[in-house]
């Protein structure tokens, strides 16, 4: 082992303990150190030169990003995690016939997809599912990420909460957590077109609070158009545009004259 | 084959004069004429000629005899002739001399035909391949794809789509197929339409292109909410391979989830191979959206446990799931309807009359753009016979009468419309 894979290993198992003791200072500080001297490996991508030492080198940078990846979550910093993921993903697509697969390869990718669920990246997110095999599909982790797709796009909203007592990976509860959030405000957004109105005790339920000060407060805060009156919540319908009082003239004319221009070229 | 083509190459200065490379170089010299001719009478036929003639000569191309061509073919010094030279390993100095020779007996036509240009592009692109030179080959496709982008000839058709096929190739020879080939971006309009058109204008012989060109137009389709009509499973020669996308749609267009999920089970090895199968996953949706919308048409109100049941929803708690779905179909415009919590049901709203919207204008409008542009791409893919115009100058006699005839055409449909009026 020559000697910069021997400092990158030393560095890789200090930045290791202090993510495991969650002393985030100190591991993002040595994460940094450990990209910059990544750098200097020249089998790693996009290169991806020959050296006596690539197989060592690609499986321990893989192997530093995952755990990059895993830090950014435990930080809650989902920008990081979108960059240190990018930076992965090509170990994962690209040196599949010389390194062994990793383990938390599966784990990674559905978390990756639970990110683009949270952020409502819903067309970034099929296209990543496009590209997995089979095989992949049918893997607990990225299973757990498809069925939430679907349970979300469905209104099946409960059963989004609930897939959060069966997370395949403890690193998912952030990002379930986020999830919840995202949900409340679904819930809320259907609610005000679905109901007349809901009595407190219901709308507390349905959107997820313990108490009804704390439905007051999102109330006040994220919809302040609610009427709260005699024990209900009055939600004020938007005007529905149904029946059209004007004529849309101005799309009128201008589709009007593109159909005489192409009668025109006709005749 | 290299070893095969070395041995050539040092044979090749001995006899350069004779037999092997004149006679190579004849050939594509003969394909320059019939693309000429081709260009000028748009005989999209004799381009078709030319790719059938140049597959059957890329066995013996070499590269003093590929740029002994472009020196015929493009005027030297132009930005296409050095580019494409740029690609073409180094001669040695012998082969070199054969090539200025060459040019210089056959002073350089002025060519600008882009046909000739791109049938150069061709031609090295093949013998790039074949000479398993992947990384050049790539960036004379892409080279290739960039010049193509600027021309709008039905004669390079031909020449284009063979381009595509080796642009395609060459990337995913050398392992970069994702960065060409574009992302799945939920666009299901332009799909369907890009998809439509291409099922009608492929050939009819191309029929495993059209049978999956439709596959696909009726997945997309479906995903946009809109049933394929029985015709289009109905079509010669593909009603079997449409057997399983017809029970989907009619699983679908029933509304029944427990008749999707048997359907998507059945034909589960189909859909996987043709690539579809997450496709179908996302149908999952539409066909609880199609099943509420058959519910909140047939009942006016309806308990939220009977619309669980009715959509067999089979969870923990299907009642707070169908409300939810419910709710949320509701706040997508997919229904029009309200629910009640406390009693538990859902109260449908009258239909409101689709006249009074704008609705019918827009579905018109759009009918009226497809059939304008259905129009105006017949008429560009329209094919005129060379030299029926002469023809039509000797019968003279035969043009008069035609006239009158369809002066007495022109008539009998004036007096037809006047008697409408």
């Amino acid at each position: 082992m020559d000697a910069k894979l021997t400092e990158v290993a030393q560095l890789f198992e200090r930045f290791k303990a202090a993510s495991m003791r969650n002393d985030f200072d100190s591991a993002t500080n040595l994460l940094s150190q450990l990209k910059v001297l990544l750098t200097e490996f020249k089998s790693l991508p996009p290169l991806f030169e020959e050296s006596p030492n690539a197989i060592q080198e690609l499986t321990i940078a893989r192997d530093i990003y995952e755990h990059a990846v895993v830090l950014s979550v435990k930080t809650e910093d989902q920008d990081a995690f979108e960059r240190d993921f990018f930076q992965l993903k090509p170990y994962y697509t690209d040196t599949g016939s010389r390194l062994p697969p990793s383990p938390q390869e599966y784990p990674i990718l559905g978390l990756n997809l639970l990110r683009l669920l949270v952020q409502n990246r819903i067309a970034e997110f099929h296209t990543e599912l496009e590209l997995l095999s089979s095989s992949a599909l049918e893997n607990p982790c990225i299973k757990h990420a498809v069925e939430l797709e679907q349970s979300f796009m469905e209104g099946a909203y409960n059963r989004v909460l609930s897939a959060r007592r069966t997370v395949p990976h403890e690193t998912y509860v952030y990002f379930m957590d986020l999830l919840a959030k995202t949900v409340r405000d679904e819930i809320a957004g259907c609610s005000e077109k679905a109901y007349d109105y809901l009595s407190i005790n219901d709308a507390r339920q349905m959107l997820m609070f313990s108490t009804d000060k704390e439905l007051y407060e999102y109330i006040s805060e994220d919809h302040p158009e609610w009427e709260v009156k005699n024990g209900s919540v009055f939600f004020q319908k938007v005007k529905e545009s149904a029946p059209s009082k004007e004529i849309p003239s101005l799309q009128l004319i201008n589709q009007t004259l593109s159909y005489a221009r192409e009668l025109e070229r006709i005749v | 084959m290299t070893q095969d083509v070395e041995m050539k190459e040092v044979a090749a200065p001995s006899n350069s004069t004779s037999s092997a490379v004149p006679s190579t170089l004849q050939h594509l010299k003969e394909i320059a004429a019939l693309i000429e001719t081709g260009a000028y009478a748009r005989e999209v036929r004799r381009i078709v000629r030319v790719v059938r003639l140049t597959i059957a000569l890329r066995r013996k191309l070499k590269a003093s005899v590929v740029s002994a061509f472009l020196g015929y073919a493009l005027a030297a010094g132009s930005e296409a002739h050095s580019r494409l030279v740029s690609y073409l390993p180094r001669e040695d100095e012998h082969d070199m001399e054969v090539d200025t020779a060459s040019s210089v007996a056959q002073p350089p036509v002025k060519h600008s035909l882009p046909e000739l240009e791109i049938y150069c592009y061709l031609l090295v692109l093949i013998f790039l391949i074949d000479q398993k030179k992947f990384s050049e080959a790539k960036a004379c496709s892409s080279a290739s794809i960039a010049r193509l982008r600027t021309l709008n000839r039905r004669t390079v058709d031909v020449l284009a789509s063979r381009l595509y096929f080796y642009y395609s190739y060459s990337y995913e020879m050398t392992g970069d197929l994702a960065e060409i080939r574009g992302t799945i971006q939920l666009e299901y309009t332009d799909a369907k339409e890009s998809l439509l058109q291409a099922a009608r204008k492929a050939p009819a012989a191309a029929r495993g292109f059209r049978v999956q060109c439709n596959k696909w137009a009726i997945i997309v389709r479906l995903l946009l909410g809109e049933i394929p009509e029985r015709t289009v499973f109905m079509q010669k020669g593909m009603k079997k391979a449409l057997v399983p996308y017809f029970e989907l749609t009619n699983a679908v267009r029933v509304g029944d989830l427990e008749l999707f999920r048997v359907v998507a089970e059945k034909f589960a090895s189909t859909f996987s191979s043709d690539g579809t199968h997450n496709l179908i996953v996302r149908l999952r949706h539409n066909v609880i959206r199609t099943g509420l919308r058959n519910i909140s048409i047939s009942y006016s109100r309806i308990s939220l446990a009977d619309v669980a049941q009715k959509l067999r929803l089979d969870s923990e708690n299907p009642v707070a799931d169908a409300e939810s779905i419910v709710a949320k179909a509701i706040r997508d415009g997919a229904i029009d309807a309200t629910i009640d919590h406390a009693n538990g049901w859902m109260v449908s709203k009258e239909t409101g009359d689709v006249y009074s919207t704008n609705e019918p204008q827009f579905a018109f409008n759009s009918r009226i753009a497809f059939c304008l542009n259905m129009h105006n791409e017949a008429v560009r893919a329209l094919r005129f016979p060379p030299n029926s115009h002469k023809k039509e100058k000797e019968s003279a006699e035969k043009r008069r009468e035609r006239q009158q005839q369809e002066q007495e055409l022109a008539k009998h449909i004036a007096e037809e419309d006047d008697d409408e009026f």
